[in-house]
């Protein structure tokens, strides 16, 4: 018998069995069922009426995703559409914006590595401070009389005569991607450099010789060899964002109100419609449509990265 | 371009960085010890006249944030305690064994990642409604019913992180015991799981700050003796619309404490969360 047998004969498989059992059963019940439930309800009329029905409320069929998708008398498409393009928007300018500010500080920290240690603990801080947190403070940051931000951009600076509205219109939208850029990118940057850091200088030193400029040992060494860094941050990007909550809802109304047209994402939209507005059904078809629409999104990362470098 | 200006330009740039980083942190923690005239009136905007300690006694007087406090930390810890364990088992097996449907328990450890919360939240919700008519029961409003949902949440992707770990461990020395006629569960008793601590260490206080972060699910699974944190700062926010010295106040208390930890054990952090980056 060799080495790898020992390792894979029967006896040794139910310990396998054995050291997984306790996950599968919390994740049968926290995960599995309640998806397999989460589809039945779509199918459902459920709402504060039918709510102690339970599974056994009235049956609508298609109806709910009906209303959600094409329904044109339906209020909560108008509101659902909104919220799915704030959230693309969203989640295209927060990954742009932690990916390029991060690579360009892990850049700039990887020439200066007696820094490093220093600079990484002071930027890694806000990535500390919880996403409620970052929504209440900047909430009151944008402020429109007593914010900071306009303080600084009417008084200090004088960019404006007028302070502007951060929390009306369009404005929104900077006010909620701004703030998730302030708490994600240390992340980013943290990957990037650890990514950096294991590219051996004797790559750079050979491009230097051959006359390669700074802009084209970035794009054709540094840029492909951190693919396995920026691809995973890539798809925890999409995936983070696109289930953004916490820091819009702490935001507006102080966590009770609508964030506006401008400033609505997708969980806050769905979280509303099923708590507040008690249309669990509706909640739950527009959720099932997302994560089918997300796992094709992780499907086509994928086709394009690949899992070898999981 | 001359290096020495180079060089300064680069420094500069990270000062400039870091200053605009922490500005909205000490911005938290200066208004948090002003009275909330002073915030209104807005005069000597970026300094603290006299710290006014006061904003704390009375978050902790009149808001009970005391209370909070000590429930986030109760179902931090416990979760942390919970996940920590299982994701070891899991992380070890997978990682180690060979074995019919490994493959379908890695991917749906990565699907469960693909899935809002909210999916999740309203049939949990109805479950733990069901499970109180049926059993007498009360898993909403308590410690356990929170407990047992975040234990299990953060499971999956700590599993991720430690089967990377596990995985890093040369096979040979847990070979050898195996010969020595060590128990598998021994084995990773007490050869596995020592040589794994630091990436377990990291994956515990990734599940704390994860737990710690967490609202929507403690929003609707909380009553008013079980709110932790989150839940509790919207609540209270919710009925002091304009005390923005005590919203400050509160923000602080739920900053500093992990911050704090933070400080401390950044250097496993660090190297927990960029094992993947680097290994290849």
């Amino acid at each position: 018998m060799n080495k790898k047998n020992i390792f894979q004969d029967i006896r040794n498989k139910s310990y396998a069995y054995a050291f997984l059992l306790p996950m599968v059963i919390g994740m049968l019940i926290i995960h599995f069922v309640p998806i397999i439930i989460g589809i039945i309800i779509s199918f459902l009329d459920l709402n504060q009426y039918t709510l102690s029905l339970y599974l056994k409320a009235p049956f609508v069929g298609l109806k709910n995703y009906y209303d959600v998708l094409f329904n044109p008398q339906s209020t909560l498409r108008i509101g659902l559409f909104q919220a799915v393009r704030n959230t693309v928007i969203y989640t295209i300018c927060v990954i742009c914006g932690c990916m390029g500010l991060g690579m360009i500080v892990a850049l700039m920290l990887n020439e200066n590595r007696s820094i490093v240690k220093l600079f990484r603990t002071l930027y890694l801080f806000p990535w500390i401070v919880p996403t409620y947190v970052t929504g209440l403070l900047w909430g009151f940051m944008w402020n429109h009389e007593i914010g900071v931000v306009n303080y600084l951009l009417t008084k200090v600076f004088k960019l404006f005569s007028e302070p502007p509205f951060w929390l009306i219109g369009p404005n929104t939208l900077f006010a909620i991607i701004i703030p998730t850029i302030w708490r994600y990118w240390p992340y980013y940057m943290l990957m990037l450099l650890a990514g950096l850091q294991t590219i051996p200088d004797e790559l750079n030193e050979a491009a230097t010789i051959d006359g390669a400029s700074e802009w084209q040992k970035f794009w054709y060494i540094t840029l492909p060899l951190l693919k396995p860094v920026w691809s995973i941050l890539l798809l925890i990007g999409i995936i983070s964002n696109v289930y953004s909550f916490n820091i819009v809802i702490m935001m507006f109304g102080h966590g009770a109100g609508f964030p506006g047209e401008w400033g609505d994402l997708l969980m806050t939209n769905i979280f509303r419609n099923s708590f507040n507005l008690w249309q669990f059904s509706k909640g739950a078809a527009a959720s099932i449509i997302l994560m089918i629409v997300m796992i094709g999104v992780v499907a086509m990362w994928y086709k394009i990265f690949g899992r070898n470098k999981w | 371009m001359n290096s020495t200006s180079h060089k300064v330009l680069v420094i500069f740039t990270l000062v400039l960085v870091a200053i605009i980083s922490l500005f909205p942190i000490y911005w938290m923690i200066v208004n948090s010890l002003k009275t909330n005239q002073e915030i209104l009136t807005g005069r000597n905007i970026f300094f603290v006249n006299t710290p006014r300690w006061r904003n704390y006694v009375d978050l902790w007087r009149n808001i009970n944030f005391g209370l909070y406090l000590r429930n986030s930390f109760i179902v931090c810890s416990v979760t942390t305690f919970f996940a920590i364990i299982l994701s070891t088992l899991a992380g070890y097996s997978l990682s180690r064994f060979k074995f019919l449907g490994k493959r379908v328990i890695n991917d749906s450890i990565l699907a469960t990642q693909m899935v809002p919360g909210i999916v999740f939240l309203i049939p949990i919700y109805l479950m733990f409604v069901k499970f109180h008519q049926l059993t007498n029961i009360q898993l909403i409003g308590t410690f356990p019913g929170l407990i047992f949902v975040y234990s299990t949440f953060f499971v999956p992707f700590s599993v991720w992180i430690l089967q990377g770990f596990f995985a890093s461990i040369p096979v040979e020395i847990e070979e050898a015991a195996l010969i020595d006629g060590c128990s598998r569960f021994m084995i990773f008793l007490k050869i596995a799981v020592p040589l794994a601590r630091p990436g377990i260490v990291a994956t515990a206080i990734y599940i704390f700050l994860t737990a710690w972060d967490e609202l929507m699910f403690a929003w609707v699974l909380t009553k008013a003796n079980t709110m932790t944190i989150p839940v509790g700062i919207r609540l209270f926010v919710g009925n002091y619309q304009n005390r923005y010295d005590l919203m400050m106040a509160a923000a602080t208390v739920a900053t500093l404490p992990i911050l704090f930890a933070f400080f401390l054990m950044q250097k496993h952090i660090i190297r927990g969360l960029t094992a993947g980056a680097v290994k290849e």
